[in-house]
């Protein structure tokens, strides 16, 4: 199989799994990419939005359309830690010797719903720390592998509703990307009211296997990238530190906290998936702009006169990408000099 | 690898494409400033003669040349001019990375894939122009300097400045004075005359008033011979401060506070006119030097105004009989006695300037009463003295007051208590027949002046600046009472 084929085969499966999704979900078509990108890549997704958003439907349908196993986890104030990983409980064998047996919890899937995680406390979303990470679990001693792929997509509320636990910043840098579901326009709500009150069941074809997303991403990883490219994703990282000496006035103004060297994984990776689904063999700077956002918006945390002034971090992205390519761009201005 | 040398051939040409705009980009910036000093070299065309015309042209197309030149030369990056083409075609960093992929050995199989995707990409673009025109600012400015260098050349030639300023610094005591005239060396270093040089009178023509007993030789002849017995024969004019004292009557023209009212002080007032007159009448001479004649018509004029409306008329026409009588010595003091009731008559009308304010009617009452019930205090001003607060002198038998102070508290009215403090210091209460007399002074009428000078003080003693405040505050406190 030629090169050629080969992303020309990842980009029908990107589309074709796009396409399963789309007959259920209404809308959302970049909130659909970047889930797909956020799987490929081989990193876990947080869908944030009000409740009503088809947050929860959109990752049942694509678990529906990938020939994986799919669990469900509803996180709940009382939700314990145990819940979710499993425990070892005490069985009794055909000659009535007791012993200990482990029970996996949901997590133990190929794809798992999380949905929403900021309902329960810190110490049981905590527990999908070492799931995430490093794909396995440990339970009385005994680590026990997740299967491959292994995909959380969680779901959460606006922290500012009550009953909720704003998530770890250790955990919400484990997500790759964070996306923000929005309300449908017009159109788009009048397609959900036709699409979902009719009789008519509209049914997801299974368009991928395991083997084949595993196969994805370790082709993504192949993609090149341009040292002036990648040059432009550390900037857009490093500019979300307040304390580096090329940040912008807007990062050393309302950031207390930059990005992680996750974060440009993470826009690295997405970019690399992007480019992919697109037909291209290379980054360019336009993937990494367009993954800026969903890559560092959960990872650069507001000081205090950050969140007093109400500072959107999609805006302050925005204009830190902008400065970042202001240095990139800059070049171009200073050829003829 | 074949597929690369088309990206290569882009690259070239982008990077010829970046040289020749940088050529015309530094080429014009050398034009500029060769036009400088072409229109420079114009300039001084009177020194250099026909020769600056070839010169500045010459300098300003070598130096559009040079920056053309340097611009040319300068390396163009192979990356640099990759990244400007992927902008440029919009092929997303295609090439750039193409080329920088294929030459690493880590590179991965899509890098094939990659190269033949650019490359075909490549082959279809349509050669254009892509690298814009950068024109720098001094391009904007190019035809100010080219404008003047032309109307330089075209001009006549423009006079050279004369190196040497006339020195106008006061000459010092062991300078040797040069001759004004008639010697060679003035003759050497004298400047041409102008054509037709404004006519001056000579010194011969000029109107000298002759002064009373000097030699009327001294006015005729050459300038020196003015100044020739005095100290000033041997100096030379001193401009400098001569500006000076300008610019210190400048500066006082500023101050229009202390600038006396003319108009107030000598023409409205009679008694002003009159005692400049008195001035002008006796002012440095005996008695028996002052014209007999003059001082009967002041004598006369002060009569005649005591007539309209004081009490100076007797005076004035008692000095008129001794003036008859020739007693000239007491024709004089009549004319003093009747400026003194003058000037008091004067000062009881601007009640609101005078410190001794309302109550003056009746201390002139009481004063009208002759020893009736004039206590001491009622003598310490005479007429017309004593008016403005620290500015009045007492002639009181008794002394300064602040003597009065310590001997006896009865007497001075005033008690003092010694305190201790940062300085030593006293309280004074008003005890004894001080402390029931009633204000000789108009409040409101003097708390205004004492304001006024509490300003000047603090601004012309060293008051420390952190006390002015407080000192303000104390005299707005009594202002406000």
């Amino acid at each position: 199989m030629t090169q050629e084929s080969r992303v020309q085969e990842f980009v029908r499966a990107f589309e074709g799994l796009r396409s399963e999704v789309e007959k259920v979900i209404v809308g959302h078509r970049e909130i659909i990419n970047h889930v797909l990108v956020g799987m490929f890549a081989g990193g876990h997704v947080l869908l944030e939005g009000v409740p009503g958003l088809g947050k929860t439907l959109l990752v049942k349908t694509l678990a529906e359309g990938l020939d994986l196993s799919f669990s469900r986890i509803q996180f709940t104030p009382d939700l314990m830690p145990a819940d979710i990983i499993g425990t070892n409980i005490i069985v009794e064998d055909a000659d009535g010797r007791k012993h200990f047996q482990f029970q996996p919890g949901p997590i133990f899937a190929h794809v798992l719903l999380a949905d929403e995680i900021n309902r329960a406390t810190p110490k049981t979303q905590s527990a999908l720390l070492e799931g995430m990470q490093e794909s396995s679990v440990t339970v009385a001693g005994t680590s026990r592998p997740l299967p491959a792929p292994f995909f959380v997509l969680a779901t959460q509320n606006p922290i500012e509703m009550e009953g909720t636990y704003p998530l770890p910043e250790a955990q919400l840098d484990r997500f790759l990307l964070k996306l923000r579901v929005r309300y449908p326009a017009l159109e788009e709500l009048n397609a959900i009211i036709d699409r979902t009150t009719q009789s008519r069941t509209v049914t997801v074809q299974q368009v991928m296997t395991g083997p084949a997303v595993l196969t994805f991403r370790e082709l993504v990883r192949e993609v090149p990238i341009a040292s002036h490219v990648r040059d432009f994703a550390s900037s857009i990282v490093m500019a979300t530190h307040p304390q580096w000496d090329g940040a912008p006035e807007v990062s050393r103004r309302f950031v207390r906290y930059g990005a992680s060297p996750r974060g440009a994984q993470a826009l690295v990776l997405g970019a690399k998936v992007r480019a992919l689904a697109d037909g291209r063999y290379n980054v360019s700077v336009d993937d990494l702009r367009a993954l800026a956002a969903p890559a560092l918006r959960h990872r650069i945390i507001l000081n205090f006169e950050g969140e007093a002034e109400g500072v959107d971090v999609d805006s302050l992205i925005a204009q830190i990408v902008e400065s970042a390519a202001g240095a990139v761009t800059q070049t171009r201005e200073t050829f003829l000099r | 690898m074949a597929q690369v040398d088309v990206l290569d051939r882009l690259v070239s040409t982008v990077s010829a494409q970046v040289r020749w705009r940088r050529a015309e980009h530094y080429g014009l910036r050398g034009a500029f400033y060769g036009a400088l000093v072409a229109a420079a070299v114009l300039f001084f065309k009177a020194a250099l003669g026909g020769v600056a015309i070839v010169v500045a042209a010459v300098v300003l197309v070598a130096a559009a040349l040079a920056g053309g030149l340097a611009g040319f030369a300068r390396r163009v990056p192979p990356a640099e001019a990759a990244r400007l083409a992927d902008r440029a075609f919009e092929l997303q960093d295609r090439v750039a990375t193409a080329l920088e992929w294929a030459k690493r050995e880590d590179r991965t199989p899509l890098v094939e894939a990659l190269v033949t995707d650019a490359t075909t990409r490549v082959e279809h673009l349509a050669p254009k122009q892509i690298v814009r025109r950068v024109l720098p600012r001094e391009a904007r400015a190019l035809p100010l300097p080219l404008a003047a260098a032309v109307f330089f050349a075209l001009a006549p030639p423009v006079p050279l400045p004369i190196p040497h300023l006339p020195d106008f610094s006061a000459a010092r005591e062991d300078d040797p004075t040069p001759e004004r005239a008639g010697t060679p060396m003035v003759q050497d270093t004298m400047r041409p005359l102008p054509k037709d040089p404004l006519k001056r009178p000579s010194f011969e023509e000029r109107d000298f008033t002759a002064r009373p007993g000097s030699p009327g030789a001294a006015t005729t002849g050459d300038l020196s011979a003015i100044f020739k017995d005095t100290a000033l024969a041997h100096q030379r004019p001193d401009f400098n401060s001569f500006l000076k004292k300008g610019d210190e009557r400048l500066k006082m023209l500023e101050q229009l506070d202390r600038l006396p009212d003319l108009q107030s002080d000598f023409t409205s007032s009679q008694y002003k006119m009159v005692f400049r007159k008195s001035k002008a009448l006796t002012g440095g001479l005996r008695p028996d030097q002052i014209s007999p004649q003059k001082l009967r018509e002041l004598l006369d004029e002060m009569e005649r105004l005591g007539r309209k409306g004081g009490n100076w008329s007797p005076d004035a026409a008692e000095g008129m009989e001794a003036l008859e009588g020739g007693n000239q010595d007491k024709a004089l003091e009549a004319m003093e006695k009747a400026l003194n009731k003058m000037r008091a008559q004067e000062e009881a009308q601007r009640s609101g300037k005078n410190l001794r304010g309302g109550r003056e009617g009746d201390r002139a009452g009481s004063r009208s009463r002759g020893s009736e019930g004039g206590g001491p205090e009622d003598q310490d001003f005479g007429e017309g003295e004593g008016l403005l607060p620290g500015k009045g002198k007492s002639p009181s038998p008794k002394g300064e007051a602040s003597r009065r102070l310590q001997a006896s508290p009865y007497d001075a009215s005033v008690e003092g208590d010694s305190r201790r403090g940062r300085k030593e210091s006293y309280d004074t209460n008003m005890t004894g027949r001080g402390g029931k007399m009633p204000s000789r002074l108009q409040y409101l009428g003097v708390i205004g002046q004492y304001r006024k000078m509490m300003e000047d003080a603090i601004t012309r003693e060293s008051v420390p600046r952190d006390y002015h405040g407080q000192i303000r505050d104390y005299f707005q406190a009594l202002d406000e009472r």
